[in-house]
């Protein structure tokens, strides 16, 4: 067996794609790969269909966990990463256990961002980014007639379609906060808007959420503005924070995601981060960019792990799904499919 | 009889309190952390109060709007641990439940005979004032503005701290004896030179109250402010005119007062602007929480480079960032990004990127003015009797850090006037009881402080303090969280029979098998060689610095062989020449 030991933390597409990406280009390294979920990967982006009954639950898991033990790939699953010495080249997990590394991607991903104004409400609010979420929302959705959606994000589109899809009325209240990584531009409102009404969605002007008043078993009273919107639930979509807490004593340049290069690469000698707790520059885009989206998170996963081999792979800024909006730019595919 | 109490001076045990005790280490006026939050959890808030207020003098203001350097080393906080106790405003629990009377001071002691003037009733300067009058001498305080408080009252907004409960801690050092004497600019209403020759010392206190400025084109069109006069505006009930859209240049509690005042003055849209990133920002979580939360946004990796207008300000240029290598154990370096520009636009920029102090004139009938300087650690000038100290000596500084150097200039000032000194700094040792601090505290949510909800209340009377305060019931929970580092526990070794219960119960590798223990040449303890061989085992002993104090044990051991003494670091009067009983 050889001495590198590559750990990859995060199992969404980005870790996955990473792990078998370097399980293919080093094929006598040990590879772990450290999941904070208990099972095997699953495609964040089916959840929406799965939430309105378009496929089953198989249908999200990426491969069996027997797969990985074929690939020798040691999943990790249930464990928490709570520090990281990349100097040292060592991580500890929640449980105290210490893991040494030669080779360190980082592909934590993120948690559903709520805005600060609106933590108050963050108890009544539904957010989707895990498979568990989803369970609640499937659990919830048959009890409601009517869904309130604040943000504007990839997955607030995905799920206002499944809604729509099972009969449901819906609201969609977007504001500034609603977009990140992308800036607010009235333009960009009045093309996401255009688009909701056509499909009978009720959109509620740039306007700030004032209170919520709970009337009841999923009966809320949302007061937006001068208006009053009643529902049986509320969704809050304003994109994913980098779960990148626990590096905080780590060295590694920090912003909103993990500041990194255009190769990925942290500034630590064989520390890499990807997918969307990654915060790169780009000259040719002149700012900084996150990806976001399935599809540019395997991509990117699999770039980390070429250049944690050894290569010199660009993160890739100008693929098929680059959209621009007033000259900040995001790789993804966004609600054009919408 | 009670417990015995023993007093130590030896360097290794205060180098013992600064690993063991990290809390009151890294509080730069040496507050007894432990001891405050054990009275308060025991109900005694007048005792909690007087407890911070013999070290930090100002613990109603302090538990408002200090920067809390604590917590940033709270064991509690270690990354298996959980967060670090909310130590800051258990000190302002303290100063809300308490009877509102004033806490007992160490003196006056008799007359010395001496007079100093302080010039500046900021927070350094009133910490000194206070500690000379209590050790008897006469004290008079020179303050330019119309009321003591420096940048306590004319820097921070008053919906961070309100006003009456500052002027309550004045009324207290006031009643010590000092004479406040407002409206009177030392250097041009008063020479130095008078205030020498009329008192035995001078401290020169006077703040920091010139802003720095960007240096960049456009930088005096109409619409830009310097931060500190802006709050100052603000804070006089005189606000400019600042439109709709704010940005703030700035990462420091300044630049976020600024913006959230600015808010409050009816901004729509208030943008923070730093050349770093969240994680480098000068104030406390909580207060970036806070900012976000009214509204404010705070844009990271950003550098001004034109502040843009014709008539007035109409935007900026700025130009990307990344972060540099780090400068020692500081912040790192702020790299710009070529060819990266693009334009904010603005109704008003507020530049709040630090003060210095303003020149003085030190000698009547001299050209010219300047910054007066001193060395750091004995706080003396070139001139003789005159001293300085707070952010007019080292730039701006957190309020924590002025008083804790006022009263060390306090120190040296009535020790250079009579030859001997007053006080002491001493580690208290006293046997106690194993406490009743139980297991299960470890895992109780650290209580966050209450707000006022929603937040357009706050805008509704900008006065109004956003912090409520903890309730009793919350200061007691989150008290609980403490793990009393001051309690040190050791092993007797020589009654210990080596079954390792204790080893099996640690919550963590606190509790170790050695074969060498590791001292520094004042012989204290730094570490240890551990051992997995039973034969190379010479002790078993309890590192301190692991230790969450569960008391678990001190249950276990079969031969009570494991024993608590309290251990503080405590001020005390000189005891030169006396032995250290």
């Amino acid at each position: 067996m050889s001495e590198e030991h590559f750990i990859v933390i995060g199992n969404g597409p980005a870790g996955h794609h990473a792990a078998v990406t370097l399980r293919l280009e080093a094929p006598g390294a040990r590879i772990t790969l450290i999941s904070k979920e208990p099972h095997g990967g699953y495609r964040p982006h089916l959840l929406p269909k799965w939430i309105s009954g378009n496929i089953k639950e198989e249908a999200l898991y990426v491969c069996p966990v027997e797969e990985y033990k074929n690939m020798a790939i040691k999943l990790r699953s249930g464990q928490k990463v709570v520090a990281l010495n990349p100097g040292q080249k060592e991580l500890v997990l929640d449980h105290k256990e210490v893991l040494r590394f030669s080779g360190l991607i980082i592909s934590v991903g993120g948690t559903p961002r709520i805005p600060e104004p609106l933590l108050i409400f963050k108890d009544i609010l539904f957010t989707l980014k895990t498979l568990e979420d989803a369970r609640v929302w499937r659990e919830e959705i048959p009890r409601v007639d009517s869904v309130l959606m604040m943000g504007g994000d990839l997955t607030s589109l995905a799920v206002t379609k499944a809604l729509l899809g099972l009969g449901k009325k819906v609201y969609f209240m977007v504001n500034e906060e609603a977009f990140w990584p992308l800036r607010w531009s009235l333009s960009l409102f009045e093309e996401m808007s255009h688009r909701l009404q056509q499909k009978g969605v009720e959109v509620l002007a740039d306007q700030r959420v004032k209170g919520i008043t709970r009337k009841g078993d999923c009966d809320y009273e949302i007061q937006i503005g001068r208006q009053t919107v009643r529902v049986g639930m509320i969704g809050a979509f304003f994109g994913l924070t980098p779960d990148v807490r626990f590096l905080a004593a780590s060295g590694l340049r920090l912003d909103r995601g993990i500041l990194v290069d255009e190769y990925l690469y942290t500034g630590f000698k064989g520390v890499y981060a990807t997918g969307d707790c990654a915060q790169i520059y780009h000259p040719a885009l002149r700012d900084y960019w996150v990806s976001v989206g399935h599809d540019n998170a395997v991509e990117l996963g699999r770039t980390a792990a070429l250049n944690l081999v050894g290569n010199t792979v660009k993160a890739g800024a100008a693929g098929k799904c680059i959209f621009e909006v007033q000259g900040i730019k995001v790789n993804t595919s966004w609600w054009t499919e919408f | 009889m009670g417990n015995q109490i023993r007093y130590s001076v030896e360097p290794e045990d205060f180098y013992y309190m600064d690993v063991n005790v990290p809390c009151q280490a890294a509080c730069p006026a040496a507050t007894n952390i432990p001891a405050y939050i054990r009275a308060l959890f025991e109900g005694r808030y007048d005792g909690s109060y007087s407890i911070n207020h013999m070290a930090n003098i100002l613990p109603g203001v302090l538990g408002r709007v200090c920067s809390r350097p604590c917590e940033d080393k709270c064991r509690h906080g270690e990354p298996e641990l959980g967060r670090p106790v909310n130590i800051c405003h258990i000190k302002r629990a303290a100063a809300d439940l308490r009877r509102k009377a004033p806490p007992p001071e160490p003196g006056p002691l008799a007359s010395l005979g001496k007079k100093v003037a302080v010039a500046g009733a900021g927070p350094a300067g009133l910490a000194a004032a206070h500690d000379l009058c209590t050790l008897g001498v006469a004290v008079t305080l020179y303050e330019a503005f119309e009321k003591g408080g420096g940048m306590l009252r004319y820097g921070i907004p008053e919906f961070r701290l309100p006003r009456e409960v500052l002027e309550e801690e004045i009324d207290y050092i006031a009643a010590t004896g000092a004479i406040l004497k407002t409206g009177v600019r030392v250097g041009i209403d008063v020479p130095i030179e008078d205030l020498l020759r009329e008192h035995d010392a001078v401290l020169l206190a006077a703040g920091c109250y010139r802003s720095l400025r960007l240096d960049l084109p456009g930088e005096d069109l109409p619409g830009v402010y310097p931060g500190l006069e802006f709050m100052m505006q603000v804070c006089a009930g005189k606000p400019p005119s600042i439109g709709n859209r704010v940005l703030v240049v700035g990462a420091g509690f300044t630049a976020f007062d600024c913006a959230r005042s600015a808010l409050r003055l009816g901004a729509e849209d208030v943008t923070i602007c730093l050349r770093r990133t969240e994680e480098d920002l000068a104030v406390t979580k909580d207060e970036a929480i806070e900012t976000k939360t009214e509204g404010v946004k705070i844009a990271s990796l950003m550098l001004s480079r034109k502040i843009l207008g014709k008539e007035r300000v109409e935007g900026v240029e700025f130009v990307r960032t990344r972060p540099g290598e780090k400068r020692g154990e500081g912040k790192r370096e702020v790299v710009a990004i070529e060819e990266s520009e693009f334009v904010l636009p603005a109704d008003c920029v507020i530049v709040a990127t630090g003060q210095r102090p303003e020149p003085i004139r030190l000698t009547v009938g001299k050209k010219g003015e300047e910054v007066l300087k001193a060395d750091p650690d004995s706080f003396s000038s070139s001139m003789k009797g005159l001293y300085v100290a707070g952010d007019y000596l080292t730039g701006p500084s957190t309020v924590i850090q002025a008083v804790g150097m006022g009263r060390r200039a306090a120190e040296k000032i009535i020790r250079d006037l009579t030859g001997k000194p007053f006080r002491e700094k001493t580690v208290r040792m006293e046997e106690t009881e194993i406490t009743d601090r139980k297991r299960a505290w470890d895992y109780v949510a650290r209580q966050e402080m209450p707000t006022v909800q929603p937040v357009p209340e706050r805008f509704r009377i900008p006065r109004t303090e956003v912090e409520t305060g903890l309730s009793p019931e919350q200061a007691q929970e989150e008290s609980k969280r403490c793990y009393l580092c001051y309690l040190h526990y050791e092993i007797d070794i020589g009654r210990c029979i080596y079954c390792r219960y204790c080893i099996d119960v640690a919550p963590r590798d606190c509790i170790k098998l050695v074969k060498e223990v590791k001292t520094n040449e004042a012989g204290a303890i730094t570490g240890f060689t551990e051992t997995t061989h039973w034969a190379e085992v010479n002790a078993i002993v309890i590192d301190n610095s692991r230790c969450i104090r569960c008391g678990e044990c001190m249950r276990v051991c079969p031969v009570n062989c494991i024993t608590v003494t309290k251990v503080e670091l405590t001020e005390r009067t000189a005891q030169e020449g006396k032995d250290h009983v």
